[in-house]
């Protein structure tokens, strides 16, 4: 029977190893990301990448022809922080706390930082992925074609990775394994010990990157000559602190955006803000600052079911008025910014929130940078994503009319050169079952 | 400093002097409250009551004679909120009688709860304040309804009326029930284990429509124990055979015959309108406690004539928005719109702080007149006992300060205080202290 199953899943392999020798969209409006605008040009896809890109491209006369007219190509939308494929419960916030040491019961209550509480960084989203996370196929239904996901619990969560959003195997799906440690500043709360406060978890983070430090110093002293020296003692929350250089710090508040600067500097690391919804409010210090930032699509809003006697104060009104100028702001400032989604429930509520900020005064042209070669240069994958360019991976999306238009029409989305279509009802699950597993249907039935 | 420390050991001395409770204070200015200022006059005290005032008063021979020249004579001040004597020192379980559990209990009197030796009687008269209102439910907020579920207090004991001097509570008692303090409900959003365990993030918010939902029971819960007492007043009208004595509902004849208000604290102003509404509802005599804003009820407490006890107005703004003066300025609207009100401070070791209350709110717009009935009379006519106290006025209690200047102005000495006529020790633990430290070498 295994055997039977091994020899399937092979063939899958092998089936999937063979792409269409080739794809060409010709006759469309083509929307590079790295140069002009090109009103009627062609793009081949070959063996998983881009082939050839331009005015004049001469056609293989083996590749499937899609007719471009009347159709825009653009490269791929990255998400630049998400769980998309993690499904894991200890990497997902407000699961049960995780045992300090493996094998140890959990729930023990930690007495300081040398007891390493919430911390995994060592956890890697790249081990974590699930192909049938349903939120793969919705995500790619909106012009998605990568993310960047994150574990996402514990003030050390873990290190994120760059994934395609489709594949068969999950190996199949990552670009880049580790692109940094994700932080977060939580306590453990009631009753789970240090850090229990903002104070506590701010020196922790501290007390780490000091212990990092000395760790990798009497690591690669005992590399040069272990002979008379003791053994380092093996800490694998350092190790994965020191796998991970580029640290993903929270800033969504004005005062947290200031903090997290000298933070950053202090830190003597690669730092990416992530948060930013009051960034109109700090935006000298990050313009001086020179940090890229991530600012969540996920705007304020008034929540339903409020009390309607309740009046809202001046502050949350104003936050929730501003915030979407933020990217505006930002651009003018010549900060470099890339957006997620992350907290917007419907997928198609995601370009939505970025025309939001487009009315508050982003060019379409920032936006699309926004989601596409911006967060690729934020965590080094430019050279493989993010712009249409020929021997970049052929992640494309095709849309009738604009993608920033009140309702796109997404026609053909491609992943390492392989099309995918969105149903018109994007979210029958039985529909991303089959496409993104290609034919383990059983898998999805568990 | 020197001269508050002269004025302490005078006032020590006196008191032993006047050991009984007749005397004459002449060549003073006194100030009835109730009428205007009189210059150079004089009070004549009579077994611990106001025998005469005015300018020419005959004193009986041999009486004790208190020369006031240069000083002033005010009525003793009324603090309409208080935990003086019910709670000492907060945190240690032993020295609190405050708070009782359950939705309902009418029956429980706050003035056998007082403790006539507490640290904090002689520290509220220091500034000049004679009687307390006591809450057998303390604090100035609502009823937030969390912490014990069907044990939440509703409404939660009598209110007394006590002196600030006496051996024993009994003696210091004025009026047993000055009210029955009930604490409205509120509409909780946070579900009530987020309150108790305060982490709020870690639990789920209840939605409005659930909150409300709640909300309404609870009032409903209200009325049915109403209807509860008022059968009970029915069978024992009617002396209905077997009728099972309740302490419960024997206490709130006096609430449903209207001879005892309703004294309900509601701070925000939903609150308020259904209080309002709950009161009318009942057909009751209440009285509006705690009030942190106005919100759109002035009219109806006017129209209504609900007397009511300012919270804490020594105090930031409820809400970051608010104008910066807006619990300041809330006593000037109050008057202003012609309500009727006295001020209280809720707590213990700050009750001593009521005069500057009315201080402060003089300055945002209240008449110096009304600021000074506010601890005065109006106190005493909101809790039915203008007949006794809160003027100078022949009959009423020889409760009186004499002072060396306005007793609103924090620097203003309280040179003697008579409680029932009876000089009173103005020594406290904070002069003990002050002395300790002063005589440090």
């Amino acid at each position: 029977m295994q055997k039977i199953l091994s020899l399937l899943l092979l063939g899958c392999g092998l089936l999937l190893a063979q792409p269409p020798s080739g794809i060409a969209i010709r006759n469309a409006r083509i929307v590079t990301g790295s140069g002009p605008i090109l009103q009627k040009g062609t793009v081949v896809l070959r063996n998983g990448l881009i082939d050839a890109v331009g005015e004049n491209v001469t056609i293989p006369t083996d590749a499937w022809v899609i007719n471009g007219e009347g159709m825009t190509v653009y490269p791929g939308l990255i998400d630049a922080l998400s769980t998309i494929g993690i499904t894991d419960a200890a990497a997902t916030p407000g699961s049960a706390r995780p045992a300090a040491t493996p094998g140890a019961p959990a729930a023990t209550v930690s007495r300081g930082p040398e007891d390493r509480p919430l911390t995994t960084s060592w956890l890697k989203a790249a081990d974590l992925i699930n192909t049938t996370d349903r939120r793969i196929e919705s995500a790619r239904n909106q012009g998605f074609t990568s993310a960047i996901t994150w574990p996402r619990r514990g003030i050390f969560a873990g290190q994120g990775a760059v994934i395609n959003l489709a594949g068969d195997k999950s190996n199949d799906m990552i670009i880049v394994p580790s692109t940094g440690q994700y932080l977060a500043l939580v306590n453990g709360g009631f009753g789970a010990g240090y850090p229990a406060s903002l104070m506590g978890s701010i020196s922790y983070i501290r007390q780490i990157y000091v212990d990092a430090d000395r760790y990798a110093r009497i690591k690669k002293q005992y590399a040069d000559n272990p002979r008379g020296l003791n053994r380092p003692e093996y800490d694998r929350a350092l190790e994965g602190v020191l796998e991970s250089q580029r640290l993903l710090l929270p800033a969504n508040r004005r005062v947290e955006i200031t903090r997290m600067i000298s933070f950053s500097k202090e830190l003597k690391r690669p730092t990416v803000l992530y948060g930013l919804q009051e960034g109109y409010l700090a935006l000298d210090a990050l313009q001086a600052a020179g940090l890229p930032v991530l600012i969540n699509l996920k705007w304020p809003e008034k929540a339903r079911e409020v009390d309607p006697e309740n009046i809202e104060s001046l502050k949350v009104l104003e936050v929730r008025d501003k915030a979407a100028t933020t990217p505006a702001e930002l651009a003018k400032k010549g900060v470099k910014f890339a957006f997620y989604a992350d907290g917007i429930d419907q997928p198609a509520d995601i370009l939505k929130a970025v025309r939001k900020a487009m009315q508050a005064g982003l060019s379409e042209a920032d936006a699309l940078k926004a989601m596409t070669i911006t967060p690729a240069e934020i965590f080094g994958f430019a050279d493989r994503l993010g712009s249409i360019e020929k021997g970049k991976i052929g992640n494309l999306v095709v849309t009738k009319g604009g993608i920033f238009d009140e309702k796109p029409a997404i026609q053909h989305v491609f992943i390492d050169g392989v099309k995918y279509d969105p149903a018109p009802d994007t979210q029958t699950p039985a529909a991303a079952g089959a496409r993104a597993t290609g034919g383990g249907k059983e898998q999805e039935q568990q | 400093m020197k001269k508050f420390f002269v004025s302490f050991t005078l006032a020590a001395s006196l008191a032993f002097a006047a050991a009984n409770d007749t005397f004459l204070v002449r060549n003073i200015t006194v100030h009835p409250v109730t009428g205007p200022k009189l210059d150079n006059a004089s009070v004549l005290v009579v077994d611990g009551k106001i025998s005469e005032v005015g300018a020419k008063v005959t004193a009986p021979k041999g009486v004790k004679i208190i020369e006031g020249k240069g000083l002033h004579i005010y009525p003793g001040m009324i603090n309409s909120a208080t935990e003086v004597g019910m709670s000492e020192i907060g945190s240690i379980r032993e020295t609190s009688d405050t708070g009782e559990l359950g939705e309902f209990n009418p029956q429980l009197r706050s003035s056998i709860a007082v403790n006539p030796s507490s640290e904090h009687i002689p520290v509220t008269r220091a500034n000049g304040i004679t009687a307390v209102i006591t809450l057998p439910g303390g604090g100035s907020t609502e009823n937030r309804g969390f912490a014990f579920g069907a044990l939440n207090p509703v409404i939660v004991g009598q209110s007394a009326l006590m002196h600030l001097d006496g051996w024993t509570w009994e003696e210091m008692e004025l009026k047993r029930t000055a009210a029955i303090q009930m604490k409205f409900p509120t509409i909780q959003m946070l579900s009530p284990r987020a309150m108790m365990m305060d982490l709020p993030g870690a639990f789920p918010r209840n939605t409005f429509a659930e909150a409300k939902k709640s909300y309404d029971r609870r009032i409903q819960a209200m009325h049915e124990f109403f209807e509860q007492a008022r059968r009970y007043q029915k069978g024992k009208e009617s002396k209905q055979p077997g009728l099972r004595r309740d302490l419960k509902f024997e206490a709130m004849i006096p609430v449903l015959e209207g001879k005892t208000p309703l004294m309900i604290v509601a701070t925000r102003n939903r609150t308020i309108r259904d209080a309002i509404e709950f009161g009318q509802k009942e057909k009751i005599k209440i009285i509006l406690a705690g009030l942190e804003q106005l919100g759109d009820n002035a009219a109806k407490i006017k129209e209504l004539n609900i007397p009511v006890i300012l919270g804490e107005t020594l105090t930031l703004p409820s809400s970051e928005d608010d104008p910066y003066d807006s619990t300041a300025a809330l006593p000037g609207l109050l008057h202003k719109a012609g309500i009727k009100f006295a001020f209280g401070t809720f707590d213990t070791q700050f009750a001593r702080n009521l005069p500057y209350q009315a201080a402060t709110a003089v300055a945002y717009g209240l008449p110096y007149e009304e600021a000074l009935k506010s601890v005065t009379i109006n106190a005493a006519e909101i809790w039915g006992v203008a007949d006794q106290i809160g003027s100078i006025e022949k009959g009423k209690w020889a409760d009186l300060i004499i002072t060396d200047g306005d007793p609103l102005e924090t620097n203003t000495q309280i040179k003697q205080m008579f409680i029932k006529g009876k000089a009173v020790d103005l020594s406290s633990r904070h002069t003990k202290l002050f002395e300790k430290y002063m005589s440090r070498q």
